[in-house]
């Protein structure tokens, strides 16, 4: 019951960011602008159940994948308490510095591939982030691979946020699709002034329709990413499903050093998921 | 340091008054009236000094004075900046530049503000020694130094995080610099400053404050011993992803002990140990657990060296509570890539400093490289006083080495010069302080003595745990240079043999010739005459009618050798009855003023004295030879 209730409130809250970005939207783009509101909560997790986080949504990825996870990441990912449990109303990750099946470093990345995956919408969550030389963390999305046919970029990548440790006041969005994908990839990064995201929470989100895709950093829209901007086909109208966690180290923000303080936590207070009416 | 405390509170509650008074007009004075609060301005230097006051550039001392100036075509986004011409190291006015700027007036509130932020160039890259702010030449209380800030030649904007901003209410210091040439082989260059201020950043986190640069330090120590926590730091991780080490002053921490009655610690950070046990220093800023500790074992009550008794005059020291210490390199080279020793001059037990030498296998103390050599020349001297903690097995040793390095002032060539002291079991003791005092004749390699450079001590680890103190060199002149004090005992108390202060014994002999080969003749010093008795084998005194002292009580005599190893007093009686009485020698420096209580002379027949015999080795010097009661 307590957890409808908290919904209900919460849709209020976004229901009013809704209109407050459609204001900025109204605004920054022309006329022609289509815009639909998210307003129907298809998937919430508050983290309000101590313990392992719900498996009806969350799954894991174990391991160090192909190559550190095609980005010659440091960390192992592991299902264990130690690097991922829901505590204080929070799921807590916890980066190590361990040696732990060939690896220096321990981390989680959950998904809900295959238990929770949606076609446009709004997706958002409420992080607190870790920091430091050399910690990634990273709230995105990736498309279904229609049972193996289709294989990365085809299938599809939106970042909501993605973090270098050693930023902790910037953040960026992206997409990758093919023929721009990896270093390629169309991105934007947003500036926190007179504050950083690792001493306190921040709203990270998109807002994905049939021919866009707006991102936001909590009231404030940051970016617009359309067809046109894109240098290749637009690979976003299928289910995705989300996908969080915090590598070490990789080509995208080099590894730790001895400035970096372990452990590390990324705290997610919630995500929830809307769809157009 | 309550005291202190008391003055500042009742100094803001006079400007509160005034403020108050101010507002006067406006409303009634009432118990809600505030403490005063003093201005909240952050910028310092924007193009020009910002409520800086007229009186506000004071440069260190033995820094170009004058190394600054307000640049008027040059600065950022503008056309003005704080100048700093360093000088070359050379510069006859100064071989750094550095100076503080201080408040002219009360002082501010910083305490709405997280950093100390301004923009910079300069003419090369280069490394500035330090920046920072809180040094105001008065307590310098909330003191902090940002080391090394490497600025390029293209404006860039570096940030000082503040530890813990509540603490600067009241804070005149704000911003000081010390920049000099060490990185640029001692070429001169310029720095340009600008938009010098504080700011509210909101984007500086995670305080990481430590003490003993976040060592857990473990210290046996004893009862009286004072330890000051060093490496006093906080981190600070700045937007740009830096970890921003500031060092900074001990006022900004609240110390710890958890065992007071072994050991407290100041509001400084100054740590005394008051008693026996285990106790262990930590630290908190702002509420924050500082990294690193002190785990002190206190050994209980300590036993310092003998306290020197040479005349400061005759002295040169090297390491001494009791005199005035030469400079020196260090007490301890850390000499790589052998050496293992540890501990230098870092212990204090109730004012008196000690050397704590550890893992001892070789250690030196250097006067040479940064400071002058020793000319020890003149010294005949030298002393040392040692104890060594635990067992000395027989093979153990410690040698005690001297290093001259010749008039080149240069170690290596051709005139450097050693020799060493071994000492062993003999003569070391377990736990306790010897005193070793030698001629320099006893170190006969050391054949230049006017440039002493290093003194070293070697163990190869047959000893690992030594204390040292009261290292130093003293001359013993072979000849007394004041006359030997004045009698003050009343002359109807004294029978005196030998003194210009009584009338002596009429028609004494005091050269009778009793085949000795002793050379016996009268000096005059300063218009006092001793009797000097060179190359003493026996010399006798015959006394010109027998005494009787048996009324009186002692026998004085004043001596002085410098090279005697061997003297001995005697009284004769009729028979003849002699007793010989051992003097101490050499005498320290100066005179040597003996009371001999006669009952050691018995069997001596007291009321029939007769003659008077010294015998021996040496030159000595005698005077004032009276009985008295």
């Amino acid at each position: 019951m307590e957890s409808s209730i908290k919904n209900k409130i919460s849709v209020a809250v976004s229901l009013f960011t809704a209109v407050i970005l459609v204001t900025f939207l109204s605004c920054s783009t022309d006329e022609t602008q289509t815009v639909t509101n998210f307003t129907n909560l298809t998937m919430a997790d508050e983290f309000d159940l101590p313990g392992t986080p719900d498996p009806a949504v969350w799954g894991y990825d174990i391991g160090t994948g192909q190559n550190g996870w095609g980005n010659n990441e440091l960390q192992y990912y592991t299902d264990r308490s130690e690097n991922i449990i829901v505590e204080d109303g929070m799921l807590k990750f916890t980066v190590r510095q361990e040696s732990f099946e060939g690896s220096n470093y321990t981390s989680a990345r959950v998904l809900t591939r295959g238990k929770f995956e949606q076609k446009h919408g709004r997706f958002e969550a409420r992080i607190q982030l870790p920091w430091g030389q050399g910690i990634w963390p990273a709230f995105w999305l990736l498309g279904d691979d229609s049972n193996g046919t289709e294989v990365w970029p085809q299938i599809g990548e939106i970042d909501i946020m993605e973090n270098r440790g050693q930023e902790p006041t910037i953040v960026g969005g992206a997409v990758h699709g093919p023929g721009y994908s990896g270093g390629t990839a169309i991105s934007k990064p947003y500036e926190l002034e007179n504050d950083r995201f690792d001493t306190g929470f921040h709203v990270f989100g998109v807002e994905w329709g049939e021919n866009y895709i707006n991102y936001y950093v909590d009231d404030v829209l940051y970016n617009q990413i359309t067809p046109a901007d894109v240098p290749g086909e637009w690979v976003f109208n299928d289910d995705f499903y989300i996908i969080m966690n915090v590598a070490v180290g990789g080509s995208y923000v080099g590894s730790p050093n001895a400035s970096t303080v372990f452990p590390q936590e990324m705290l997610v207070d919630y995500v929830r998921v809307y769809s157009a009416e | 340091m309550k005291n202190t405390s008391l003055i500042q509170i009742k100094r803001t509650f006079v400007l509160g008054m005034v403020l108050v008074l101010a507002l006067g007009c406006e409303r009634d004075l009432t118990d809600d009236a505030i403490p005063a609060t003093f201005a909240k301005v952050g910028d310092i230097f924007t193009d020009d000094f910002v409520s800086m006051g007229s009186d506000f550039y004071f440069p260190f001392g033995g820094s170009k004075l004058d190394a600054f100036s307000v640049d008027t075509e040059v600065g950022y986004e503008s056309s003005a900046s704080y100048r700093i011409d360093v000088p070359n190291s050379d510069d006859p006015a100064g071989n750094y530049a550095g100076a503080i700027l201080r408040v002219d007036g009360s002082g501010r509130d910083l305490s709405g503000y997280d950093a100390l932020t301004f923009w910079a160039k300069a003419s090369r890259g280069v490394s500035i020694d330090a920046v920072g702010f809180g040094q105001d030449f008065l307590d310098n209380k909330f003191q902090v130094n940002a080391s090394n800030l490497s600025v390029g030649t293209n404006w860039s904007k570096f940030t000082i995080p503040i530890p813990d901003a509540s603490k600067l209410t009241e804070e005149r210091g704000l911003f000081w610099y010390a920049a000099g040439t060490q990185a640029t082989g001692g070429s001169g260059y310029v720095i340009w400053l600008d938009e010098i201020k504080f700011e509210n950043l909101g984007n500086i986190a995670h305080p990481r404050p430590a003490i003993l640069n976040g060592s857990n330090v473990i210290e046996e120590t004893f009862s009286g011993a004072t330890i000051a926590l060093t490496g006093l730091t906080q981190t600070l991780n700045l937007a740009s992803g830096v970890n921003q080490e500031v060092t900074i002053s001990p006022n900004y921490f609240a110390f710890t002990s958890s065992n007071t009655s072994v050991a407290t610690v100041s509001e400084l950070g100054i740590v005394d140990i008051v008693g026996g046990g285990e106790a262990v220093i930590t630290a908190t800023l702002d509420g924050i657990d500082a990294e690193g500790s002190l785990n002190i074992t206190s050994l209980g009550d300590f036993n310092p060296a003998p306290v020197p008794t040479v005349e400061a005059s005759s002295v040169i020291s090297i390491f001494s509570d009791a005199y005035t210490n030469e400079p020196v390199d260090y007490y301890n080279g850390y000499w790589a890539p052998f050496q293992t020793t540890q501990g230098q001059n870092d212990i204090q037990i109730n004012g008196d400093n000690i050397i704590k030498y550890s893992e001892l296998n070789f250690v030196g103390i250097q006067f040479a490289v940064d400071v002058p050599t020793i000319d020890v020349s003149q010294m005949t001297h030298f002393h040392i006083d040692i104890q060594v903690q635990g067992d000395i097995d027989p093979g153990d040793f410690l040698q005690v080495k001297l290093q001259d390095i010749g008039a080149d002032n240069a170690f290596g060539g051709t005139d450097d010069s050693d020799d060493e002291l071994t000492l062993t079991n003999t003569t070391l003791v377990s736990n306790s302080w010897v005193s070793i005092d030698v001629p320099i004749s006893d170190f006969p390699g050391l054949t230049s003595r006017s440039n002493l450079a290093q003194v070293v001590f070697i163990s190869d680890a047959t000893i690992t745990d030594v204390y040292v103190d009261n290292i130093y060199f003293y001359e013993i002149s072979a000849e007394p240079t004041d006359a030997a004090p004045t009698p003050t005992v009343p002359a109807a108390n004294v029978i005196s043999i030998f003194s210009d202060a009584y009338a002596n014994v009429a028609g004494t002999n005091l050269n009778p010739d009793w085949g000795q080969g002793t050379a016996v003749t009268e000096e005059a010093i300063e218009g006092n005459n001793a009797l000097k008795y060179s190359g003493l084998d026996y010399q006798g005194i015959l006394l010109g009618s027998a005494q009787d002292v048996s009324g009186m009580t002692h026998l004085h005599i004043d001596y002085f050798t410098a090279n005697s190893t061997a003297l001995n007093a005697f009284l004769i009686s009729s028979g003849p009855i002699e007793k010989a009485k051992a003097l101490t020698v050499p005498s320290a420096t100066g005179w040597t003023s003996l009371e001999i209580p006669l009952a050691d002379f018995n069997p001596v027949d007291l009321a029939d004295i007769i003659q008077l015999k010294f015998d021996g080795n040496g030159d000595i010097y005698i005077d004032n030879i009276y009985f008295h009661n």
